[in-house]
């Protein structure tokens, strides 16, 4: 590739490769995020790739391997471009149909449409999906435009054109004061408004500046900052260079964790031809400004993702915090002033470059603006990763895009921002979800994880789960999360296991205050809210624990009893052959029973059972 | 030498520029409970003791004075009820974890602690640091250092064997809490009980915190009542 050393070198290549696209008659987008790479989409586009080559199709028609879409429930999934037919859980079985039907004679195959599971329609083009119609996807939605490992179709999108625009007609303080004027804040979980994070860092003395993008994402069944970096990583680099050029940075850096390989590759691979067209290295497009990028791969660290710890971690120190009463931006990395953003931040800023500081503060509520992601999971019909605007109430994103409980349950809680946010019963689901009406409430926007419960999930149990993880994170640096969180863990099992009293529930509360107090870093003094938001609003359960020793869900072992009620029991005897420990018996056709001595409370009698005669008291 | 003012409960005081609240707080006989601080070395806030609240523009927030730099018109609380009660709390655990440390005693009895409500653990080790800091800050020895993560991390030589580079100076033992003379107390193992009887907590006012109680936390201890 030749370098791009102007501008008008960039918008030449960017026409070039519109040109090139429009040969295609049609250009099939699969989705080769990490979801459908799980459900077997690599297997489809092997496949599709023969048959297009066996029919003599493969100059007609394009394949265009995307990062994530969103909807991972679905996958493998493709979109049939310029008709937006989507279909979804293909097998690769299904590809000479799709061939033939939908490429050659433009029909549709009904049995790849999706089918909505709440009204049982069925619907061909993407847009008009339940869990697409209500979003807003500014950020996720360029994923499916654009190949991640190819530079060219990021700029045939308009890719680096927000770059453009800066280097050529902006000033470094009219970038961060346009910034700031959309009022876009932190996606990682802190909410700390990125314009003046930027104007502090410039601000600071020193010459040597640096920029850090951090993909260390670690909570559990999140994967927001995954998928953009997957799918889309030059809208970070992008962002990057964008921030670099307003801080007067020279530097930069990518700090992403191991375990996401697919995003450690795409991420070089688009460094790597950034830097072949000239976009990263000295004097870019011919200008005085020059900026490079390197990554860092982390070990898997959740504490790595505290900014502190990452900088340690960057410098091949131990990864843990180290307090800030100085901030990073005046003394981070190597000592040097440091700008660190989250992968969301950096891919939300060429867009606001582009479309204006306004466009974007006028999506979402009045302190948090614009649209923010989030990994809808849990036990709901729809799943996958949601984009919507802030502001848009727990209830809709729920039921309108998750369409509601899975499996006829009532929906009883949200886990909102990963294990350092809190739970929210079903009463509070209309708050709008935006950074202080969640902090508010006990919880926290966080990177934006959103589990839902329902009725069968014990919130005492989601606590220790919660805490469990936390307690393997924590870098045992400071006193109050390391003593304090394996304390809580101690009462919390005490409590599970029917061991627990008033005066335990009260030291929990208190342990978990003293740990949100006086911790080091944000990982501990946000630790103890999984437990603090149960108590809040779950604290009849609690009670039922501690009083009447017994788990209301039946989740808690301990607190339970499997029980054959007489008047289902057929006496089939399947029970009876399918415990593992012979804790079951009775004679044929009559009621069985369980001997509650022998019984492991597996819960295998009550699988087996076709007569629902097995019940939990 | 520059000097900046600061408040500390309400004392109004001058102190030399670049110095942390902790030591300006010690120097001026303001007593704040700490553990893993020892002056010379580099701090890092590990034992959460010496919390204080700033306040700054009508709000506060909680942080470690150790770490903390003191800065012209700072206004310190460092004995609210919030503060005192967090603080209680946390000396509870560590007496918890190490019942049998003389020093940990005097601090929790210090903190208010009259009774333990965990379960104690009998370790030998609270993990302040002290040892580790020493060595590799003002030895440049390294000999020794943390090993593992959360529940796991301890104090540990490497491949857990006296290196040859070890410089024999037994600061690592001298500023160790543990190393005080134990109390001969109730102490023992598996019967555990702390009686909070000791002269610390006889000659401790409740209603003035701040006040020397002279705690007799050996010479590691960084206090102005240490000469004494």
């Amino acid at each position: 590739m030749n370098p791009v050393t102007s501008v008008k070198n960039l918008q030449e290549r960017a026409s070039e490769k519109k040109k090139e696209n429009q040969k295609y008659s049609k250009v099939i987008t699969l989705c080769a995020g990490t979801g459908c790479c799980a459900s077997g989409c690599l297997s489809v586009l092997t496949a599709l790739r023969n048959e297009l080559k066996q029919k003599g199709l493969a100059k007609k028609i394009k394949i265009r391997t995307t990062g994530c879409h969103g909807f991972c429930e679905q996958g493998p999934l493709m979109v049939i471009e310029p008709e937006n037919i989507f279909y979804c859980h293909i097998k690769p079985e299904d590809v000479p149909e799709i061939v033939l039907a939908s490429l050659e004679h433009d029909r549709i195959i009904e049995k790849l449409l999706y089918k909505d599971p709440i009204s049982g329609k069925t619907f061909t083009h993407e847009p008009e999906i339940p869990f697409y119609k209500v979003q807003d996807r500014a950020v996720l939605g360029q994923n499916k435009l654009v190949d991640p490992c190819d530079i060219n179709d990021y700029i045939a999108n308009g890719g680096y054109s927000a770059l453009i625009k800066v280097l050529t007609s902006m000033k470094a303080d009219e970038v961060i004061e346009e910034v700031k004027k959309s009022g876009l804040r932190g996606r990682g979980g802190g909410g700390f408004p990125t314009g003046r994070k930027w104007e502090y860092c410039r601000n600071a003395e020193g010459k040597l500046k640096y920029v850090i993008c951090n993909a260390d994402e670690g909570d559990p069944g999140a994967y927001m900052d995954r998928s953009i970096l997957e799918g889309n990583p030059h809208a970070v680099i992008e962002g990057m260079l964008i921030g670099a050029f307003a801080i007067g940075a020279e530097h930069g850096y990518v700090y992403v964790r191991k375990e996401y390989p697919l995003a450690v590759k795409h991420a070089k691979t688009a460094i790597q031809q950034a830097e072949g067209l000239g976009l990263l290295g000295k004097s870019i497009l011919g200008t005085q400004f020059s900026f490079d990028i390197k990554i860092a791969r982390g070990g898997g660290a959740f504490v790595c993702g505290e900014s502190t710890a990452l900088m340690a971690s960057l410098e091949g120190k131990v990864g843990e915090p180290r307090p800030k009463d100085i901030h990073t931006t005046d003394k981070g990395f190597k000592e040097l002033p440091t700008n660190l953003n989250n992968v969301e931040t950096w891919a939300n800023i060429p867009a606001i470059i582009n479309n204006g500081a306004s466009w974007f503060a006028k999506k979402g509520t009045a302190k948090s603006k614009g649209t923010k992601i989030f990994a809808l999971t849990g036990q709901i019909k729809n799943t996958g990763l949601v984009e919507v605007p802030m502001g848009m109430t727990l209830r809709e994103i729920i039921y309108d895009i998750g369409g509601g409980p899975s499996n006829g349950k009532k929906i009883k809680a949200v886990q909102t921002g990963g294990p350092s946010g809190g739970c929210l019963p079903e009463e509070m689901f209309d708050l709008p979800v935006d950074f202080e009406a969640l902090a508010e409430a006990g919880s926290m926007v966080g990177s934006g994880g959103m589990v839902v419960m329902d009725e069968s999930t014990c919130m005492v149990d989601v606590a220790k789960y919660f805490l469990n993880f936390l307690i393997d994170e924590s870098c045992g640096k400071c006193a109050p999360c390391r003593e304090g969180l394996s304390r809580m863990l101690e009462i919390i099992n005490d409590i599970t296991e029917g061991k627990g009293t008033e005066e335990k529930l009260k030291l929990l509360k208190e342990t978990a205050e003293t740990v949100s107090i006086a911790s080091l870093c944000a990982l501990g003094k946000t630790a103890p809210n999984p437990v603090l938001s149960t108590i809040k609003y779950f604290e009849k359960e609690y009670e039922v624990h501690v009083k009447e020793k017994r788990c209301p869900s039946g989740v808690c072992r301990e607190l339970i009893h499997y029980y054959i009620s007489d008047d289902r029991c057929t006496g089939c005897g399947v029970c009876l052959r399918a415990c593992p420990h012979n804790a079951i018996s009775g004679e044929k056709r009559k009621p069985h029973k369980i001997d509650k001595d022998k019984c492991q409370k597996c819960g295998i009698c009550k699988e087996a059972c076709k007569f629902e005669a097995v019940s939990i008291v | 030498m520059k000097y900046v003012n600061i408040t500390i409960n309400g004392a109004k005081i001058s102190v030399p520029e670049g110095i942390t609240v902790l030591d300006a707080a010690l120097d001026y006989g303001i007593c704040i409970p700490h553990l893993c601080h020892v002056r010379g070395l580099l701090p890092i806030g590990a034992c959460r003791l010496c919390i204080v609240e700033v306040v700054k523009n009508g709000r506060s927030k909680v942080t470690a004075s150790c770490t903390l730099d003191a800065q012209d018109g700072m206004v310190i609380l460092a004995h609210t009820e919030k503060i005192l009660k967090a603080r209680k709390n946390i000396a509870e655990m560590l007496v918890a974890r190490a019942p049998n440390s003389r020093a940990i005693q005097d601090i929790a009895v210090r903190c208010g602690v009259k009774n333990v409500r965990y379960p104690f653990q009998n370790k030998d080790c609270v993990l302040c640091g002290r040892c580790v800091r020493v060595c590799g800050e003002l030895w440049r020895s390294k000999s020794l250092g943390f090993v593992g993560r959360g529940t796991e991390r301890h104090v540990a030589l490497p491949f857990n064997s006296r290196p040859e580079f070890c410089k024999k100076c037994n600061d690592c033992i001298n500023l160790c809490p543990m190393t005080i003379t134990p109390c001969p107390g109730p102490m023992k193992e598996g019967k555990e009980d702390f009686c909070a009887l000791c002269e610390a907590q006889l000659s401790m006012e409740k209603d003035t915190p701040d006040t020397c109680i002279d705690c007799r936390l050996g010479e590691g201890f960084d206090c102005i009542r240490k000469s004494f």
